[in-house]
């Protein structure tokens, strides 16, 4: 078999929560019936040069009417292209800039805001708003460096709710939510190098603490090409963990074709992938003329405070709260504001409080298919801190209250006299057991009612005796 | 350093790279250029070492095909005269501007096509806050001249939306015993972006001037947020009401027209055809130096603000509520006011004083209050149920054709729909 000669790069998409880019609207996602809906038609248009581009004209040809849901306490006129785009949300922009100086790029001197033709439905506009920022940086990976082509921040588009042969609904709750973007060159080795690339971009959008969570908050595109043919652009890799896999099967893929044509796949559940629509090209892209361009000055760019990386900060969780690492980083993953919990629960152990909050739920989760809430945590770490349950009555206590009963707090808390005139009837009926064996016996009893280490303490006192 | 013209193909080196792209536009400070990633971005001159030209620009020949003309359809014409509805990227300053030919119109609708055989002239481009009553005249004169050269079943005016409501008074007002549709239409998002609404009103003006026998002075825009249906407004009685809607046009103190389904092609009439002229059309023309003020009434107002228009023909005053300004003193803070009716008295001399109200919805009445009674004693008039746009061209119009006798009278006479005797119950939505 011959050599394979390929090249990977990577695009990776964060949604920022900090607004909507170009309307004051907040960026939430909704569930909810909409208010209302507008339903639209778009037509192509041509782009700067007068060339109609083919991504556009695909799309045109299969076109449709398209419904946008909206809400009158969360989108605007902006969102619906009723009326011009407001300035640039300074915040995003901001967030950015802090990227291109932590990606080591340069920062465009003056930057232009650019409508990327989009006529899918999924942009009212009929565009998608997007900004060239940062070009030219790098990052240090386990196998060299790997260049950052641009650091661009766009509009995220409209949500696809259903679509039918006459109409594609959408949800205008996503539209409009900025989307920092970052495109690597085709550094990556191997198909493992892609996820690490992955993962510590990642590492360095999150450090700003200004991205959102939740499904589709991430979004990671491959570029892929072997043996010097034409580039394949794969979208919509959710899990990074599936990032090895889906280049494997695309240069298996590529491998067994004898003509490459570029073009833009998606990616399948099985991780393979299929024909999406043909490469955009540069005919795509016209000026925003509703915005004037931005100098990016060197003032400014003195103004940008660099954020603490997480990797430093988990290291430095560890220490201050003495946690472990999976524990911390656990924490850093959630946005858990451990500093402020620990100040709260003064007399709580940090590792049980993010345990507690992180862990616990998970695990009740799992053996009872019970969600537990934030409020519940808080409370029932407050009777602990307060000293009114003993410790092992906390996961009791946090079922318990899904049950939206009045809790009982003396049902988890037994007197020292009326525990120890207990063990001493247990240990006079179960005569010779060994300190594990009556430990078993009475824990059963007093599983959330009293504190495990009393027991064993009062268990010993009477065997000694025996 | 070579000197790049804009759409050159360029390789420009600075102190830390080299980079290759098409020039757009070359400002002070910067030279914004266009990446093969189709990005622009701006490079700031003085970090600039060498720019060598790769290629010089050349633009792609726009192919013009002929249209054929079908037999079985009618003839519409579609005159030009600027706005956003005709609006391309300016290259040179980066903004929207009017610029095109109405073939690309065609180009760009091709839609009409199919409908009517079009014509188009180009009579002006103009954004419409600079219009002026030359240009009503001169876009009165265009209508008359393809009247009679064409013979079109109707004619489209492409028109900026800012002030087409004042185009359309002042050309049903100009355009005496019309007896074929001029239909005004205008687009509130440019027609370069997919989403633009210039196709759907164009597309739906066409069908309406086709399919019925209205004559007259009309507005073809949106009739809602949706891409659904397109109203035809009186041309007399309608305002922009909204900075950015699609829907910004609204009948004032009256109904729409007609509706146009875009999909389904069905028009709803809501108004009967009226008769049409018996005599020709005849242009009276406002006259160019004719001069007409508006003074918008409002708290804490002096009288210099009256004594300004003392050179002016005629001055519409929008006052409040029923038609209300400012003459009588209540207490001593109030005093000032007095002053404003002695100004009003000198300027009535050699002016003619109308007033309307901000209210935009309602009729004037200066009968319920006494200083209204006063200002109607000392030769002020009410605008009845007009928008304040239509009574300041209604006036203009009036001073341009007839006697001020004569003007006191018609200024209340309704002459082209711009005056509903009874108040439309149904208008405030």
């Amino acid at each position: 078999m011959e050599k394979i000669d390929s090249k990977i790069g990577l695009e990776v998409h964060y949604q920022l929560d900090v607004g909507k880019l170009f309307c004051n609207c907040p960026s939430i996602l909704r569930e909810e019936n909409p208010d209302f809906i507008i339903k639209r038609k778009l037509k192509t248009s041509a782009g700067e040069l007068g060339e109609i581009d083919e991504t556009a004209l695909y799309e045109f040809k299969k076109q449709k009417e398209f419904w946008y849901e909206t809400y009158n306490d969360s989108n605007c006129l902006v969102e619906l292209d009723e009326e011009p785009p407001h300035s640039i949300n300074e915040k995003a922009l901001d967030v950015v800039l802090q990227l291109c100086l932590l990606l080591n790029t340069q920062i465009v001197d003056q930057i232009q805001i650019m409508r990327k033709t989009v006529i899918d439905g999924s942009n009212t506009s009929g565009f998608q708003r997007t900004i060239l920022i940062g070009r030219n940086g790098f990052i240090e990976t386990s196998k060299g460096k790997v260049k950052i082509a641009t650091i661009c921040l766009e509009e995220d588009a409209a949500r696809k709710i259903q679509e039918t042969p006459s109409y594609i609904i959408y949800r205008l709750d996503r539209l409009g939510i900025p989307l920092i973007e970052i495109t690597t060159h085709p550094d990556i080795k191997t198909p493992e190098h892609g996820k690490e690339v992955a993962q510590l971009i990642g590492m360095y959008v999150k450090s700003t603490g200004k991205t959102r969570g939740g499904i589709g908050s991430i979004r990671q595109d491959l570029n892929i090409s072997i043996n010097n043919k034409p580039r394949i652009e794969i979208k919509g890799v959710q899990d990074l963990r599936t990032i090895p896999r889906i280049i494997e099967n695309e240069i298996k893929r590529q491998s067994n074709l004898k003509e490459i044509k570029s073009e833009v796949r998606k990616v399948n559940i099985d991780l393979t992938t299929d024909y999406l629509r043909p490469m955009p090209g540069a005919a795509r892209m016209y000026p925003e003329t509703d915005i004037p361009s931005i100098n990016i000055t060197q003032e400014k760019i003195n103004l940008i405070k660099l954020p603490e990386l997480l990797t430093e900060k988990a290291i430095r969780l560890e220490k201050d709260f003495n946690l472990n690492s999976e524990i911390s980083n656990l924490v850093i993953k959630e946005k858990l504001d451990i500093i402020s919990l620990t100040k709260k629960f003064s007399n709580i152990e940090p590792s049980l409080i993010a345990t507690t909050y992180l862990l616990t739920p998970k695990e009740i989760k799992k053996r009872f298919g019970i969600n537990i809430k934030t409020k519940d945590i808080e409370e029932t770490l407050s009777y602990y801190n307060d000293k009114k349950i003993p410790k092992d009555a906390i996961q009791k206590i946090l079922i318990e209250r899904t049950q939206n009963k009045k809790i009982d707090l003396n049902k988890y808390k037994t007197s020292s006299s009326e525990l120890e005139r207990d063990i001493r009837k247990i240990i006079q009926k179960h005569k010779d057991l060994t300190f594990q064996a009556y430990m078993g016996l009475i824990m059963k009893k007093y599983r959330g009612k009293a504190n495990g280490q009393e027991i064993a303490e009062i268990l010993k006192r009477y065997i000694k005796q025996i | 350093m070579s000197n790049p013209n804009t759409g050159d193909t360029v390789k420009i080196t600075t102190s830390s790279e080299t980079i290759k792209g098409k020039i757009m536009l070359s400002t002070d400070k910067n030279i914004i250029i266009k990446l093969d990633s189709g990005y622009n971005i701006g490079i700031k001159k003085q970090k600039i070492k060498s720019i060598i030209i790769e290629k010089g620009y050349q633009p792609k020949k726009q192919k013009t095909k002929k249209i054929p003309i079908k037999k079985d359809l009618p003839t519409i014409s579609i005159l030009h005269t600027g706005g956003t509805i005709a609006s391309k990227i300016d290259y040179e300053t980066g903004a929207v501007i009017a610029k095109f030919t109405p073939e690309e119109l065609i180009g760009m609708v091709p839609e009409l096509k199919d409908i009517a055989n079009i014509k188009c002239k180009f009579v002006a481009n103009i954004q419409s806050e600079s219009m002026r009553f030359p240009h009503y005249n001169l876009i009165a004169k265009a209508i008359e001249k393809e009247i009679k050269e064409t013979k079109p079943k109707g004619i489209i005016i492409t028109h900026g939306t800012d002030t087409l409501h004042y185009t359309s008074a002042a050309l049903s007002f100009i355009l005496e015993n019309l007896s074929i549709p001029i239909i005004l239409v205008g687009a509130q998002r440019s027609s370069d972006r997919g989403s633009s609404d210039s196709h759907m009103n164009l597309i739906c003006a066409t069908k309406f001037i086709k399919e019925t026998d209205f004559h007259g002075v009309a507005i073809c825009m949106h009739n809602s947020m949706n891409d659904d249906k397109c109203a035809i407004l009186p041309g007399t009685k309608t305002r922009k009401m909204h900075t950015s809607r699609r829907d910004a046009f609204k009948p004032i103190n009256s109904e729409k027209i007609a509706l146009i389904n875009y999909d389904s092609d069905k028009i709803e009439m809501f108004e009967k055809t009226k008769p049409k002229p018996k005599e020709n059309l005849k242009l009276k023309l406002i006259k160019e130096d004719i001069k007409v003020g508006i003074l918008k009434s409002h708290t804490n107002i002096y009288p210099e603000n009256i004594k300004h228009f003392k050179n002016y023909d005629g001055l519409i005053i929008e006052g409040t509520g029923l038609g209300h300004f400012q003459t009588k003193s209540f207490d001593k803070i109030s005093e000032i006011e007095e002053k404003n009716k002695k100004e009003l008295e000198k300027l009535l001399k050699d002016t003619i004083i109308l007033l309307s109200s901000q209210c935009i919805f309602g009729r004037v009445n200066l009968n319920v209050y006494t200083p209204q009674r006063e200002l109607k004693e000392i030769g002020v008039m009410g605008t009845e149920d007009m928008t304040t746009e239509t009574a300041f061209i209604k006036l203009a119009w009036l001073l341009s054709n007839y006697k001020k006798e004569e003007i006191r009278k018609l200024v209340t006479q309704n002459l082209r729909g711009e005056i509903i005797k009874c108040s439309n119950t149904n208008s405030l939505k």
